[in-house]
């Protein structure tokens, strides 16, 4: 346990002594928020049925903490110490090889609440307020950094099986299409039968319904419950199989 | 503190390897069978061009990389039985640097020291006794990525001891260094040897494994082609070494002209040169010329040296060991 406190100290160290590759990853959700919000706002006014009295910005919030949260930061980390020789180093200090991934994805909670704040701090600056309350917004930041947690093992899985900082680099081009094939823009109901379809069956679509329901509706249960399903469903699987790269690494 | 846990070898070998072996996906057998033993308090070295094997072997023994075949005991360790109990008894400096950047030389051996189980006040007074070590307190908290190639050398080497390993395992620990980060290198392995680490290097270079290696073995396209002491390695390809610069004079012809030259042990053809190894070459060298002449044979300088490493690698590999390394890099 302490060889995971170890080097979650120091993944959480190279947060705050790499701001360049935390702060750019903030860009894009802040900029879908105001962009998407801006362009359509007009279009889904407050008194739009699915915005429960809100304006649009309450209803692209989840999206954006989706896009701030998916990010490949820890597997980028993992394969440049892989490329500059630590990661050998670590292997080959007496310790589980499960505490590199678990001190990364402590990193990325860390980064995942930093992460979150900022753009709900933002969606709420923008007019969007929480329908359940503080602990909502607790609950909010807290269950879209463990989505970013249980996404991270992806990252980490591709910089372990390819050992390629391009081929990590570009791993998180993966989420677009699972986060666009969901109700990002409207709900299920007003999306086309093929899409509906297409969102119904993407996991990622219950993650943004549960996080909507705390800003728009308040305290879903059915809704909360799917996010939290789904979310930890994705960390023990990537993250089990990025254990399961790790102990077989050169093996 | 170094020379913490160095007895414990008492009764075993540093290193014991009976026909071991690796073989990668597609068949490449990087290591073949080899067999090696390293005594307690050595410095042993491995010497060999790029891609011969060196590395491999390392990995094997540091339980990076699992056998593919054969047996291999470090610090009286079974390397595949119990690996975890081999990497706390060694300590390991591979040739790729492994630092990380964003730390500070203190708090990258801080973190070492954790993982090898010393914190608090321990860790502490461990750190400051390392980077005085290699020379780095004044540098100790300036992250690494603004350490020069020598101080990073030296900054891994100090993580590999922080735990007094029994076996320190250093892969390259020179090359890319300039000649005084070189020389500074080899007084560190020099101190560490003499509070009783046994060391096992890997070396490309020949003055490195003549001026550190107590015993060395000579490992090319993944066998061990000789091993001894650079002494008597030197020792076993004869007095001494006659070269002839051929300067475009045909080789087999000078070689013919040489004839049944007394003492004449053998002869190598190298590019445009023929060593000659023979007992007396001082006194050989009138005789040569003679032989030359009778035959009218020209050719350029002719060198008169004791063996070096250099030749042993050549009697036992049929080749330079730069001429190899330059293959390599072509």
């Amino acid at each position: 346990m302490n060889e995971v406190l170890l080097l979650s100290r120091r993944a959480v160290r190279e947060i705050s002594r790499y701001p360049e590759a935390t702060i750019p990853a903030l860009f894009i959700p802040l900029f879908f928020l105001a962009v998407n919000v801006g362009q359509v706002s007009e279009t889904f006014p407050e008194t739009t049925p699915f915005l429960g009295g809100q304006g649009y910005v309450a209803f692209q919030l989840p999206v954006s903490l989706m896009f701030a949260v998916a990010t490949a930061s820890s597997g980028l980390a993992l394969v440049t110490e892989i490329d500059n020789g630590y990661f050998d180093k670590l292997l080959a200090a007496p310790i589980r090889r499960s505490s590199i991934i678990f001190g990364r994805l402590a990193a990325d909670l860390v980064r995942g609440i930093l992460g979150s704040t900022v753009v709900l701090v933002a969606g709420l600056a923008l007019g969007a307020h929480m329908e359940s309350g503080v602990l909502g917004a607790v609950v909010l930041v807290l269950l879209s950094a463990l989505f970013g947690v249980g996404y991270a093992g992806f990252g980490i899985l591709v910089a372990l099986r390819t050992r390629n900082v391009q081929a990590t680099n570009t791993s998180f081009l993966l989420f677009f299409p699972l986060l666009f094939l969901t109700p990002n823009f409207v709900p299920f109901e007003r999306l086309t039968p093929l899409m509906e379809a297409l969102a119904r069956a993407n996991p990622v679509s219950y993650v943004i319904e549960g996080l909507r329901s705390l800003v728009i509706e308040g305290w879903d249960l059915d809704k909360l419950g799917a996010c939290i399903g789904v979310t930890v469903a994705l960390g023990v699987v990537l993250t089990g199989l990025s254990l399961r790269a790790i102990a077989t690494y050169d093996r | 503190m170094i020379d913490e846990g160095v007895d414990q070898l008492q009764g075993t070998q540093a290193v014991e390897a009976r026909a071991l072996g690796r073989t990668f996906k597609g068949g490449v057998q990087a290591v073949r069978e080899i067999d090696l033993t390293v005594a307690r308090g050595e410095v042993f070295g491995f010497l060999g061009p790029n891609g011969a094997g060196k590395t491999t072997t390392v990995r094997m023994l540091c339980t990076l990389l699992p056998p593919s075949g054969g047996s291999a005991t470090v610090a009286g360790i079974d390397v595949v039985v119990d690996p975890a109990e081999v990497r706390r008894r060694i300590g390991v400096a591979l040739q790729e640097i492994g630092l990380d950047p964003v730390q500070t030389g203190r708090e990258l051996l801080e973190l070492q020291c954790g993982l090898y189980g010393i914190t608090g006040g321990d860790a502490r007074v461990r750190t400051g006794e390392l980077l005085e070590l290699v020379g780095l307190k004044d540098a100790a908290d300036r992250r690494t990525k603004t350490y020069s190639g020598g101080m990073k050398r030296r900054l891994d080497l100090a993580s590999a001891l922080v735990h007094s390993p029994e076996v320190l395992f250093l892969d390259e620990p020179t090359t890319g260094l300039d000649p005084a980060s070189r020389l500074t290198v080899w007084d560190e392995v020099r101190r560490i040897n003499e509070a009783g680490t046994t060391v096992f290097l890997t070396t490309q270079y020949l003055e490195e494994a003549d001026q550190l290696c107590d015993r060395l073995a000579i490992i090319d396209d993944g066998r061990i082609v000789s091993e001894g002491t650079p002494e008597r390695l030197k020792a076993e390809i004869g007095r001494d070494v006659v070269t002839l610069a051929l300067d475009g004079a045909d080789a087999r012809a000078t070689e013919a002209a040489l004839g049944e030259l007394a003492g004449l042990e053998r002869v190598v053809a190298e590019t445009d040169a023929l060593a000659l190894y023979l007992e007396d070459g001082a006194g050989s060298i009138a005789e040569i010329v003679r032989r030359l002449d009778r035959e009218e044979i020209r050719v350029g300088a002719i060198a008169v040296a004791r063996p070096s490493l250099d030749d042993v690698f050549l009697q036992a590999t049929g080749r330079r060991l730069e001429g190899a390394e330059e293959e390599q890099a072509a």
